[in-house]
């Protein structure tokens, strides 16, 4: 592994023109047409972390995560047409404790080794819970905190019983304990330790030798996954270099190097996929659409654990206090319109989870396109046309997860005026409005608006509907931004919470979807697909139902 | 972005107190410039533009419709095409002028109140109030323009009015520079010498000697900057600050549209024509005052 | 003369101090969590709390930017928060870039506008000196990374000559200078030079006009001197202040990148701004900004010195 400063002996540089000029005259180099290089751009404005909590969102973990990186659970990537759940990742089977909800013993997949050869164990395990949750331990990590404890609230402690079994301990009994973990990915305890050890000793605070160790790990990173660090150069590139020796055979990489460029700027990331010099491009410029897809390139897109909604206040003086008026929204909007318009990007939701989804459960209210019942409901509510309700909504101009939110929230605002509904805007910049998404409606930040237009991942249950319509999620402690409470939600999270059976898990999750649905604390509107451009040379594509997708098992020609 | 500061400054013959026949000479010199005059003519159209453009534009200049996105220009109802949101484009140019010319000349007129200000006293008082304002000014000088702007914008957050102060703040110390370098070279010069010897009091010379020589080339620089600040306005919005959407400003059109530039180039390239006609326009304007008060004897 | 050169040195340096200071005001006025790029927008207030303790933001402002000077004027500009890595290598690493960028630029600024305004000056108000004239003022009157947009499209995604972003097929790291690396210099440059090129035009122009109007240069006529000899003297009179404005547009080059490197992805000095700015990496931006604006100042003082070295005539005040 190689660090970032040029050095090299005079010979290795005449090589190195030689070959350049191979590669200006003949295309191709002699190296590379032996080896198969998938480049990559990225939305990032830089390289995502490599030191095993990715930062940059989920496109840190979709590159630098489960690239380089396992964690004890999983997603199942492998398949498109149907919902991507959990699986056995480091861990072969899991289970809680039946006499004590708030233990769980994990029993670990044995013969894996990190990439630096050393063997994952339970040891592993504790000492990478540690690393954001002990604070006593030399390799704590305070920045990694941030984008770990938030997403496994209730873990609190790991221990080892043997080397392939390892005991997890939560602050209360929490069924999601498993959905949590597949952020927490495994870093090599022996590589870290060899650059901690490696910190000059003029450096005393342990805290700086761990910050200094760590950044050294980021530069050189060993951990259990599918590919290697093979270079970095800070800012610019990473690459990765398939791990032949990776504990699932099915996917051990067909293509020999990655590399991936941060490109923020959507019109370079389009230019670079058009001149050739990449062969993959996240999130390509929406009207350029149909010049990449004339090049002969493919577009991907699928359905997307991600919500665009209207999630409504249900403060008494906002008109969605009243149930009749949230259903009366929901039947007011023409979805496969809008997703015509939006040139097919985006799927029609008609809850957090479409029918098909182990968590789907059976509403009893359909949310569809029905203006007739919608003006019923609306009359029922007191409003008419001559006597609109009138509505104020905050949104965004742009924003990570937002698609086209003025030209969609205007299309919106058309449709409700059907519906005896007067729509007005508040344009906020996406992170005022995202910071003010945590402060709630009461808050002053959020302008006396009776919804707010920001979209969620929903990969997990409780990123997925808990931190909505929880109590215990009001703001400022979640997202429960319109101060939703209902007894029978809380009941039924409270059971889906307890539930530790898979089947009977889903199934309480199901039945807490329906009455999410049914209680309506959204405008439940689309889903994002996350459109990406590929060229025809990468084989073996699978876009599963996740914000992640396996480039293990791509191929390349 | 700045011209190469050349002080060109040749005062009114001497002895010449009435400038008024100054002005009368540099008008009669503009007037026999054709590039100029056409400049001029060019921005007078411009602002007309914008100031009846509420009744001038043929459609709604924020009426979306995703049918209408990226529409060619000729389009039925869309004469100069449709942008990415299906706005009419030529409404959105009309209406933008507004935006966009006040984005390159309220900078400019507040930093040549605030700069000239300064540079006058500075360059008529001399001595430690010399000093003091001057290295102030050279602090802020001491930032490349385009750093200064969006360190400040990024400061103080998107929107026009912080964008006017930002670009304000980037403009005063280049202003203030040459207005105390040209009051300097005026204040040393005889008549205002003798001026002083007779009695006059400070206030009075300024505004009789020192003002009428020393306006004329801070005008022709600041003319000059108009265009640099409408580019530079472009820039902040191209990365969030400054004028926000949905305004219609040339420059952020322009960002906007970028992407599209794979489907629709012509109109894609549009607001960038007006930026461009505008910014030539000026500088034509501002070279042609420039020759007009050269004075070769 | 060595008089006026230590009396511009320490004219320098309350100017530099007056730019930390500058610097590290607009960096902390920003409104915005300073830990917005390592704490998501769900972290805890008790989180935050914590966070902003180890990194010393809860000290009072006028005790962070003296520890802050302190340890700038021993080299150190602290770490970034989003890479946890030392400002100011990363820093004088992009400068590098930059520099590779904004001097090709400057080179070609400077020849093909002195080219332009030696021709428009030379030929005054005729068609050439109109046709040079426009030509040179195409990229003074549009914003210049819209025209690199431009070229990008046209010549990488359409034509496919060149490559569209980045700073060599490995990254800056391996820079070689060979025709595989250089190619990704051209656009950038090009796009840069548009500005100098535009500025360095319209001196020059000036300056070769004025020039040939002065009576000396009649006189030399008079007395039978070839044109080539009146050129010889022209250029001569030019020349010092035609570097003069080249090297303040190094500078401007040098501070003002941000947008070109953005629409490039070139690794300088502008794209790490960009970076620090939307992930409000306040040891990042406040390093960044510093080292620019310090460059700026040197810049201008080597450009004054050498000035009055060329041409003792300059009156320095």
């Amino acid at each position: 592994m190689s660090d970032d400063t040029y050095r090299s002996a005079p010979i290795a540089r005449l090589a190195g023109l030689t070959l350049a000029l191979a590669c200006a005259l003949g295309g191709s180099s002699l190296a590379a047409a032996q080896e198969k290089t998938l480049r990559i751009a990225m939305t990032a404005g830089d390289i995502p972390r490599t030191l095993g909590q990715p930062d940059q969102g989920y496109e840190g973990n979709r590159f630098t995560g489960i690239t380089l990186y396992d964690g004890l659970t999983q997603w199942d990537l492998s398949a498109a047409d149907k919902p991507s759940v959990l699986i056995p990742d480091l861990a072969e089977s899991w289970a809680v404790d039946p006499n004590d909800h708030t233990k769980w013993i994990f029993k670990l997949r044995p013969g894996v080794t990190f990439h630096d050869g050393s063997p994952f164990d339970a040891q592993a395990v504790v000492w990478n819970v540690d690393k954001v949750l002990n604070k006593a331990a030399p390799q704590y990590d305070p920045s990694q905190i941030g984008v770990t404890a938030s997403r496994m609230p209730t873990l609190r402690s790991a221990r080892v019983i043997d080397a392939a079994t390892v005991e997890l301990t939560t602050a209360e009994p929490d069924s999601f304990l498993p959905y949590n973990l597949t952020n927490l990915f495994m870093a090599s305890p022996t590589r870290w330790q060899a650059k901690f050890d490696a910190v000059p000793a003029t450096v005393t605070d342990p805290a700086q030798r761990a910050q200094q160790a760590w950044t050294a790990f980021a530069a050189d990173a060993s951990g259990t996954g599918p590919f290697k660090m093979a270079k970095f150069v800070p800012r610019e590139r990473l690459e990765l270099a398939a791990n032949p020796a990776y504990w699932d055979p099915k996917r051990r990489p067909r293509i020999d190097h990655v590399v991936l460029l941060p490109l923020p700027e959507a019109s370079a990331r389009t230019a670079a996929l058009m001149s050739g010099q990449v062969d993959w491009i996240e999130a390509p410029a929406p009207d350029a659409l149909d010049a990449i897809k004339a090049r002969g390139y493919k577009i991907y897109s699928n359905l997307q654990p991600h919500l665009w909604p209207w999630q409504f206040s249900l403060l008494p003086q906002s008109p969605f206090h009243d149930k009749r008026v949230r259903q009366a929204a929901n039947l007011c909007v023409n979805r496969d319109e809008l997703k015509t318009l939006l040139s097919g990007q985006m799927e029609p939701a008609t809850g957090v989870v479409e029918p098909g989804d182990p968590w789907r459960g059976s509403p009893s209210f359909q949310v569809r396109y029905d203006v007739a019942a919608a003006q019923k409901l609306m009359a029922d509510a007191g409003y008419s046309a001559d006597h609109p309700a009138k509505i104020k909504v905050q949104t965004s101009a742009s924003g990570s997860g937002q698609m086209q939110p003025l030209p969609m929230n205007e299309y919106i605002q058309e449709n409700l005026k059907q519906c005896f509904f007067d729509v007005q805007f508040d344009v906020l910049e996406w992170n005022t409005l995202y910071s003010s998404w945590r402060l709630g409606a009461k808050d002053p930040a959020a302008h006396g608006a009776d919804a707010t237009n920001v979209s969620a991942a929903t990969m997990d249950p409780f990123f997925a509907m808990v931190r909505f319509v929880s109590s215990k999620a009001l703001p400022p402690v979640s997202n429960n931004w319109g101060y939703f409470t209902n007894e029978q939600t809380d009941q039924l999270i409270a059971k889906a919470r307890t539930s530790f059976d898979e089947q009977a898990r889903n199934q309480a999750l199901g039945v807490l979807h329906a009455n999410i649905v049914d209680e309506a604390p959204f405008l439940f509107v689309a889903h994002d697909v996350g459109p990406r451009a590929l060229s025809p040379k990468i084989g073996h594509v699978v876009q599963p139902r996740s914000w992640f997708i396996d480039i293990a098992t791509m191929t390349m020609d | 972005m700045t011209a190469a500061i050349h002080t060109s400054v040749t005062p009114a013959a001497p002895g010449v107190v009435r400038s008024r026949s100054h002005l009368a000479n540099v008008l009669h010199r503009l007037v026999r410039n054709p590039l100029a005059m056409v400049s001029a003519g060019i921005i007078l159209l411009l602002i007309l533009m914008a100031v009846f453009a509420p009744w001038i534009m043929p459609h709604d200049p924020f009426a979306t419709s995703m049918l209408k996105r990226l529409k060619p220009i000729g389009t039925p109802g869309l004469p100069l095409g449709g942008d990415e949101l299906g706005r009419d484009l030529l409404s959105r140019l009309i209406l933008g002028a507004r935006l966009s010319l006040f984005m390159g000349i309220a900078p400019v007129i507040l930093a040549f109140i605030l700069g000239g200000t300064l540079g006058i006293i500075a360059g008529y008082a001399g001595g430690w109030l010399n000093t003091v304002i001057m290295r102030c000014i050279d602090v802020l000088y001491a930032f490349p323009s385009v750093l200064l702007a969006i360190a400040l914008s990024g400061a103080l957050g998107a929107g026009i009015t912080n964008a006017l102060v930002s670009l304000t703040i980037v403009f005063v110390p280049q202003i203030a520079r040459i207005a105390e370098s040209v009051t300097t070279a005026v204040r040393r010069s005889d008549y205002v010498d003798a001026a002083r010897a007779s009695g006059a009091s400070a206030l009075l010379i300024v505004r009789k000697q020192v003002l009428g020589n020393v306006i004329g080339p801070i005008f022709v620089y600041a003319t000059s900057l108009i265009s640099v600040s409408m580019i530079l306005a472009s820039g902040l919005s191209f990365l969030g600050l400054g004028v926000k959407p949905p305004e219609p400003e040339w420059g952020l059109m322009l960002n906007t549209l970028r992407t599209a530039i794979y489907s629709q180039p012509w109109v894609a390239a549009l607001p960038g024509l007006l930026i461009f006609i505008t910014s030539v326009s000026f500088n034509m304007l501002a070279d042609g005052l420039r020759s007009a008060m050269e004075v070769k004897q | 003369m060595l008089g006026y050169l230590l009396r511009r040195l320490l004219y320098a340096l309350p100017i530099m101090l007056g730019v930390a200071f500058l610097c590290f005001m607009l960096v902390h006025i920003a409104p915005g969590d300073p830990l917005v790029s390592i704490l998501p927008a769900d972290a805890s207030a008790e989180l935050q709390r914590q966070m902003m303790r180890v990194y010393g933001f809860d000290r009072p402002l006028p005790e962070q930017f003296l520890r802050w000077v302190w340890r700038a004027l021993h080299g150190d500009l602290g770490t970034s928060i989003a890479t946890s890595r030392p400002v100011t290598g990363e820093v004088l690493k992009a400068v590098g870039n930059t520099l590779m960028i904004a001097v090709l630029a400057s080179l070609i600024g400077f020849s093909l506008g002195s080219l332009f305004g030696f021709v428009a000056g030379y030929f005054r108000n005729s068609w050439a000196d109109r046709l040079a004239s426009l030509v040179s003022v195409i990229g003074v009157s549009l914003p210049n990374y819209w025209l690199g947009m431009v070229l990008v499209i046209v010549f990488s995604a359409q034509l496919m000559w060149l490559p569209a972003t980045g700073a060599g097929p490995g990254g800056s790291g391996d820079w070689r200078w060979d025709w595989a690396h250089f190619q990704y210099l051209i656009l950038p440059a090009v796009t840069m030079s548009f500005i100098p090129m535009g500025i360095v035009a319209r001196t020059v122009r000036a300056l070769v006009a004025d020039t040939l109007a002065q009576e000396f240069v009649i006189g030399l006529r008079a007395r039978g001197l070839s044109e080539g000899g009146v050129l010889r003297h022209v250029v001569k009179n030019c020349a010092p202040t035609a570097l003069a404005v080249v090297g303040l547009q190094l500078g401007y080059l040098l501070g003002g990148s941000i947008l070109i490197e953005t629409v490039f992805a070139w690794p300088g000095t502008g794209f790490l701004l960009n970076q620090a700015i939307f992930q409000r990496d306040l040891p990042l931006l406040q390093g960044s900004i510093l080292i620019l604006a310090l460059f700026f100042v040197l810049l201008n003082l080597l450009v004054d010195v050498l000035q009055t070295v060329l041409d003792p005539r300059i009156e320095r005040g």
